[in-house]
């Protein structure tokens, strides 16, 4: 059964000819119509995404991959068509999960730990592990507005992946960090997937979704072009490009068994 | 081999209770947003109470000798001076609410009406404390309120908590299409509190105006606690069915546009 179901979806944004953002703009623009041009970024997107799966999402700029991970992940609401999660998801997007400058690293952690579904007592007792991972024990009683933003986005990806429950949504994952927390970074993913959980990556790399994924689609134009093994849609995506296909190295580890549809 | 700090995976599990998951929530915005505005110290906490103790220094100083033949004038003043404040406060907070946490709101799922409430909680604390001073002081000056005026007084803080907390979910979501609604409602509220009798006693006022200035919702409440605090008179059961209508309206008028725009609040950000 699908964990994640997309039917239909349709997301536009409308760009006005004249932005007016206060009060005094509307009353003062009352005689003077906009015009609007519609921006589609997703058109009829049909998803399915099934429990433990790893799905990888490649496509070019622009062609509607972040507002797809935004739909998923409940940050935006579709115009047109469904989206039925059945499961708590965490998303990592955009770098990093969002930051308060003024407080220290702790503090952060709970912040975002509880916006995350953390419960107090869980991120209490993980505050150590989480800042360990991310190589940043000394800077904990730091402000973040110190923090270097290879540092912010460490910390980020130590909180999502603490509190990961059941689907995890991962926008450029592992591109940011030294090799050492990369490494940690790529087996950390590698427990969560085998401990069952479902996760959706977006990546421009080819390696990544050939070596991390069960399954990836490519995204064209705001629609699916290709839903197909990792390796074949890798190859699909640098052919668009104007790469020489297949540019896929072979993966380091065995490619992850496809789970049984439950 | 890489060492590898982290020793627990979590299988997938189901989402916590929500509520459970709320006030964790609600307890983790409140203690940092405490933290932020007053770097975490009483001292901090007690700087800031210096500026509604200095309005009210300077204002007695100046109107006592206008209303010298009214003798609880400064009792008054101050009662209504920090239920205003709270207003003033709570709902300049509240209307930027949504805004002022945006980095958590674009990032991730979780019940946004939560960053509108715990936003009012640095004012709610403040109150909870004057009303403290406010209750202690009468007590000492030989007028302790009986019971039944603090229950209602309670009721009357309760209903002004809801009233802003209406405000706050309909203009947290309106602001982020109107940008400049802070400098409107900077306007108002600075035209508001000459509305309500803060300064000057209601009494003065010609009756007809009354009810207009009865619409101004701190009006209700700062009078109704007066009267209940200082003059321990209790309001008409049709006072308080009116001030519960003015609550009901907000309340609902508040959740209703929050519902419709809400869902979509993250695209304007």
């Amino acid at each position: 059964m699908a964990i994640v179901s997309l039917r239909g979806v349709t997301k536009s944004f409308r760009i006005p000819s004249v932005r007016r953002e206060t009060v005094r703009e509307h009353v003062f623009g009352l005689l003077n119509p906009r015009r609007f041009e519609e921006l589609r970024v997703l058109d009829g997107v049909d998803l399915d995404v099934r429990a433990g799966e790893t799905l990888g999402i490649m496509g070019r700029n622009g062609s509607g991959k972040s507002t797809l991970l935004k739909l998923v992940s409940g940050i935006y609401q579709p115009d047109r068509g469904t989206v039925r999660i059945a499961a708590a998801v965490t998303p990592v997007l955009e770098l990093g999960v969002g930051w308060n400058p003024d407080l220290n690293a702790v503090d952060n952690i709970f912040l975002i730990g509880s916006v995350m579904g953390l419960s107090l007592a869980e991120i209490r007792s993980s505050i150590e592990e989480i800042l360990a991972f991310a190589d940043l024990e000394r800077f904990a009683n730091l402000e973040l507005r110190h923090y270097s933003s290879g540092m912010a986005a460490r910390l980020a990806y130590s909180v999502a992946f603490k509190a990961v429950r059941e689907i995890l949504v991962l926008d450029e994952i592992f591109a940011v960090g030294d090799a050492g927390f990369r490494a940690r970074c790529h087996q950390r993913y590698r427990e969560l997937s085998a401990a069952g959980h479902t996760v959706i990556l977006v990546s421009h790399e080819p390696y990544t979704i050939a070596t991390f994924c069960h399954r990836a689609v490519l995204l064209e134009g705001g629609r699916i072009a290709m839903d197909d093994g990792p390796e074949r849609v890798s190859e699909a995506y640098l052919r668009l490009l104007g790469g020489t296909a297949p540019a896929v190295p072979a993966p380091a580890v065995p490619a992850p068994a496809v789970p049984a549809p439950a | 081999m890489i060492a590898f700090p982290l020793t627990t995976v979590t299988p997938p599990a189901r989402p916590r209770p929500a509520l459970a998951h709320s006030a964790g929530l609600v307890w983790t915005l409140v203690r940092t947003d405490f933290k932020v505005r007053y770097h975490g110290t009483v001292a901090g906490f007690l700087w800031a109470l210096l500026k509604p103790f200095t309005m009210f220094a300077v204002l007695m100083g100046v109107f006592s000798f206008v209303f010298a033949s009214d003798p609880h004038y400064k009792i008054n003043l101050i009662v209504a001076l920090f239920l205003w404040d709270f207003f003033a406060e709570a709902t300049k907070v509240g209307l930027t609410s949504l805004y002022a946490k945006a980095y958590l709101l674009t990032k991730a799922r979780f019940p946004s009406w939560i960053l509108v409430v715990a936003s009012t909680s640095n004012a709610v604390i403040t109150l909870c404390v004057f009303s403290g001073v406010i209750v202690t002081f009468l007590a000492l000056s030989g007028r302790p309120p009986s019971l039944g005026a603090l229950g209602w007084f309670v009721v009357y803080l309760a209903q002004y908590f809801l009233m802003v907390v209406g405000f706050s979910l309909a203009t947290s979501v309106l602001f982020l299409r109107y940008r400049d609604l802070n400098q409107v409602w900077e306007v108002v509220s600075q035209a508001g509190f000459f509305v309500a009798p803060i300064i000057y006693p209601l009494e003065i006022l010609p009756e007809r105006f009354h009810f207009y200035l009865y619409l101004w919702p701190p009006t209700a409440v700062i009078q109704f606690s007066r009267m209940v605090l200082v003059d321990g008179v209790v309001p008409s059961a049709r006072a308080h069915l009116f001030l519960l209508g003015v609550t009901a309206v907000m309340l609902a008028a508040g959740v209703l546009i929050f519902k419709r725009h809400a869902p979509r609040a993250a695209e304007y950000l």
